[in-house]
């Protein structure tokens, strides 16, 4: 069970999408030895205000967070190209440079994909116009997987 | 602190000095040590209410987890409001817990922290006493904001009879902020006010 919290490190929209993003890498680690056990354990926040270490969860407090990560990665990713015309990433204030990890929401804000997820797993929102990502990530998933 | 915390906070403080809010004399921000851990805020009280013309200083701490965490705000100067503790200076509002997000920034806390001080929620309150005051006796509640930031943030419009009575309590030994706590609790009856500060 704990081995399902662990932080995905490969983005499966393109599975959802077909293959019109960026896809990522090749990772060999597939290939190699199974990676080490970690020796820090993650830390999560079942709510914005309360930090754990995921060995110390409820089980319900695991399920949220589980489902949590199964959504975030459900959200489109790309590579800054500049070629829009956001320039910054409102949570560090840092301008966009070409070759960054982006992320979209469905309200159209675009972050850094290391910062909004260090956010959207604190809470569920869009930190510039506080849309819940839920619903509207809900309908357009559920759209997606009708048409398949 | 992690890197993007500092980072945060050296662009906001830019963003902060250079605002045409700074210009405008309505907030400011200075920084406490050289960490960007601890800040100084300053807000000057809105036209049109009790706190006109004066000028409230404010404490900001910066988390370690901040954006993802809001910063921790307090009144360092005394203020008579139903949202903020009239002993700690204590804030209770929204966007400083669970409406926080990671977009705001110090300069929109300070602007929201403004705003607070021209609309008050006395139904979400951080003190009752003054609350309660605001809620059933608005007039009292109006004159007794008025007299504490004349008396603790430079405003500029005296409440003559209430600085008289807290003269009154000063002049028979009693402690003129305890005296001026226990006048306002108990809307300005000194009688009242003398057993508070009596029996506590």
């Amino acid at each position: 069970m704990g081995n399902c919290l662990k932080s995905p490190t490969n983005d499966d929209i393109s599975l959802l999408r077909g293959n019109e993003g960026h896809s990522e890498p090749p990772d060999s680690s597939g290939l190699g030895p199974p990676p080490p056990y970690q020796e820090t354990v993650p830390v999560y926040h079942p709510t914005p205000n309360v930090s754990r270490p995921a060995n110390q969860l409820t089980e319900e407090e695991q399920i949220k967070i589980a489902q949590r990560l199964g959504l975030i990665n459900h959200l489109p990713t790309g590579i800054f190209d500049g070629s829009k015309k956001v320039r910054e990433c409102v949570i560090c204030m840092g301008e966009f440079a070409i070759g960054d990890s982006v992320r979209f929401l469905p309200c159209m804000h675009t972050y850094h994909k290391d910062c909004i997820d260090d956010w959207l797993m604190r809470s569920f929102t869009c930190p510039s116009c506080l849309e819940p990502v839920d619903a509207a990530l809900l309908t357009t998933y559920e759209t997606n997987s009708s048409s398949n | 602190m992690a890197n993007i915390a500092v980072q945060r906070i050296k662009r906001e403080f830019k963003e902060v000095v250079k605002s045409e809010e700074v210009a405008e004399c309505h907030i400011q921000v200075e920084l406490v040590n050289d960490s960007f851990t601890e800040l100084k805020g300053q807000i000057a009280g809105p036209p049109d209410t009790p706190y006109e013309g004066a000028t409230f200083n404010l404490e900001i701490k910066i988390p370690e987890t901040y954006p993802f965490n809001p910063p921790k705000v307090k009144f360092l100067t005394a203020i008579w409001h139903p949202n903020i503790s009239s002993v700690t200076g204590a804030i209770c509002l929204d966007i400083l817990k669970d409406q926080w997000a990671a977009a705001m920034t110090l300069r929109t806390v300070l602007l929201s922290l403004q705003a607070l001080l021209a609309a008050a929620e006395p139904d979400d309150p951080q003190d009752a006493v003054v609350a309660k005051q605001y809620k059933e006796n608005h007039p009292i509640f109006l004159k007794t904001a008025r007299h504490w930031a004349n008396i603790y943030a430079g405003g500029t419009i005296r409440e003559d009879d209430y600085d008289n009575r807290v003269i009154q309590l000063k002049n028979m030994g009693f402690d003129p902020h305890k005296a001026r706590v226990a006048l306002s609790t108990h809307n300005w009856n000194v009688e009242r006010a003398m057993e508070h500060i009596l029996n506590y």
